[in-house]
């Protein structure tokens, strides 16, 4: 019964009595026992290491390429789509005129307005329904209900009663940010440790003390999920909002390029799109950092790194 | 019916100094066919500055009295009059994961500063993690942050609903000498809830026996109490005999 847990196996490990006994010094088997080297210094194969983010840009290299081939063979008409040098020049000169910046401010500013407004309006829905019984009946069923309509689909009506300024803009993107903000921090109130809050009590806190201490922080993370998710549907509804006859922001950038067939100008705009969605991303990010720093103490960065 | 954070109104028989007075106390849990009573007819005086243990079975309804005397539970029958100035131990420590250690010692002291909450933290040894955050807090640390959290608010009854239950076997000895020291220091009235009998017999003066939903048995704890010695092994019995339990474990 010789059981040989070999670890951290030094160099000299030692060989198991039994298989010396037998007279057969490499076998590791011993009758009944099967042990295996978890870990330590054997034959370990080396691999040529390539970093993470060579490999990863290369493949994006890769289809830049393809594409720009393609285009100079002229299998791609330019009216299709234009090439990424096109691209890369039309946005230069869309930079350097200074249609694009312009085109930008506006965009981020109807995004910023509905964003706020929508933010609001979910904050406060999902307080009233998360910590009121009454509060719950009266809002929680109509905004349920309401969530199952695709907000794009309101444009038509939005454009009745709103006309097609910039308000139906807002008010769009505002309608989409609510139901996920809602959504996520109401189950964010509702899931608060029962146990925290009779701590609490016992503590003496009051009811808006309860609110503040315990039920506050405990939303906390599932609001921030809800603003991450906000933002990705904000860009979203920015996208359908300047459908609307817009003139000015990204949108009408594209509009105004799809009827003269700039599609360099177009990929463009997609790109800022894209762009400004990664932006956003990033800052929830910091948010989370900086509202969350008890939760880094149990989530290290290598694993946040890690999972993208 | 009166609920349980009111005072005795006055004119009755002034008592001499009780930190908890319940008469009567009776608890049920549902209605019509469902319904369960885990605490009948139940009565207990606690004088200022008593250790009392309340030993019992699970779901003898020993959990349910402490959650009672905390103020917890407002869906009972009988007069029940505690200390207003309270504090509570949990089994779990119940800090706030978003808060450091500190701001979870103060919460809900008015007034309270950083300094006050280190003095209790030094008390129970655990000054140097006030900058900590609960998570980062082994097992035995975080039941000392929540005894801190208790001692900060002076309390006059000290309630422990098997705090040292879910630690492993060395840090509860280090916890149970922890609070008898404190209690020594401080003389709160302490209703500690556990089903472990070498843990009454260690920090309690007086020990409750719960069982049916009724204090079965209430015995002062006397004379000798270090382990082993004669007089504990033969309260350790009759204590085991009360519980249910008749094995010969009595030598140990």
């Amino acid at each position: 019964m010789t059981v040989t847990a070999r670890h951290p196996a030094p160099a000299s490990a030692p060989v198991p009595a039994t298989a010396t006994a037998a007279g057969a010094a490499a076998t590791v088997e011993a009758p009944g026992l099967v042990v295996e080297q978890l870990s330590g210094s054997t034959d370990r194969r080396r691999r040529i290491r390539v970093p993470r983010s060579v490999a990863r840009l290369s493949g994006v290299v890769v289809v830049l390429a393809v594409w720009q081939l393609v285009a100079v063979t002229g299998r791609l008409p330019r009216t299709f789509l234009g090439s990424p040098v096109d691209v890369a020049r039309a946005a230069g000169h869309l930079i350097a005129d200074g249609e694009l910046p312009a085109a930008i401010g506006a965009s981020l500013q109807r995004v910023g307005v509905g964003l706020v407004l929508g933010l609001a309006a979910g904050i406060v829905l999902a307080l009233v329904s998360g910590l009121s019984r009454i509060g719950e009946d009266l809002v929680d069923a109509p905004v349920q209900m309401l969530r199952t309509v695709p907000f794009a689909g309101l444009v038509p009506l939005l454009i009745i009663w709103l006309g097609v300024g910039e308000t139906p803009k807002i008010v769009l993107i505002a309608l989409g940010v609510t139901f996920p903000v809602y959504i996520n921090l109401s189950a964010g109130i509702r899931q608060v440790d029962p146990g925290l809050v009779e701590a609490g009590r016992t503590l003496g806190l009051s009811r808006l003390g309860l609110v503040r201490h315990v039920v506050a922080g405990a939303a906390l993370p599932q609001l921030l999920v809800g603003v991450r998710i906000a933002l990705g549907v904000s860009w979203l509804a920015l996208v359908f909002a300047e459908q609307i006859s817009a003139t000015s922001g990204i949108g009408y950038l594209m509009t105004s390029a799809q009827e003269l067939l700039q599609t360099d100008t177009i990929v463009v705009c997609l790109v800022v799109y894209a762009l400004l969605g990664l932006l956003a991303d990033l800052i929830v990010r910091i948010l989370e950092r900086v509202l969350l720093p008890w939760r880094r103490s149990f989530t290290p960065d290598d694993v946040q790194g890690g999972t993208r | 019916m009166t609920t349980p954070t009111t005072t005795r109104p006055t004119g009755t028989t002034s008592t001499e100094a009780l930190a908890v007075d319940v008469r009567a106390l009776g608890r049920t849990f549902g209605t019509g066919d469902a319904a369960t009573t885990v605490i009948s007819d139940l009565d207990l005086a606690v004088p200022a500055g008593q250790f009392v243990a309340l030993l019992g079975a699970s779901g003898c309804g020993k959990s349910t009295l402490l959650r009672v005397l905390a103020g917890l539970d407002a869906g009972v029958t009988g007069d029940v009059t505690v200390a207003r100035n309270r504090a509570v131990a949990f089994q779990a420590p119940r800090l706030l994961p978003w808060k450091k250690v500190w701001r979870n010692v103060v919460l809900g002291v008015p007034g309270a500063t950083r300094e006050t909450a280190l003095a209790a933290l030094r008390e129970v040894r655990l000054e140097h993690r006030a900058d900590a955050w609960p998570t980062t807090l082994s097992g035995g640390e975080a039941q000392r942050a929540s005894l801190a959290r208790a001692l900060v608010r002076q309390p006059d009854l000290l309630l422990l609903d098997e705090p040292f239950g879910a630690l492993d076997a060395l840090t509860r000895l280090t916890a149970q000498e922890l609070v008898r020291e404190l209690w020594h220091a401080h003389r709160p009235a302490v209703v500690l809830v556990t089903h472990d009998v070498d843990e009454a017999l260690l920090l309690a003066d007086r020990v409750l026996v719960m069982a049916h939903g009724r204090i079965e048995h209430d015995v002062a704890v006397t004379g000798d109490r270090e382990h082993g010695s004669a007089g504990y092994v033969e309260q350790r019995l009759r204590l085991l005999g009360w519980l249910g339990v008749h094995d010969g474990e009595g030598a140990a």
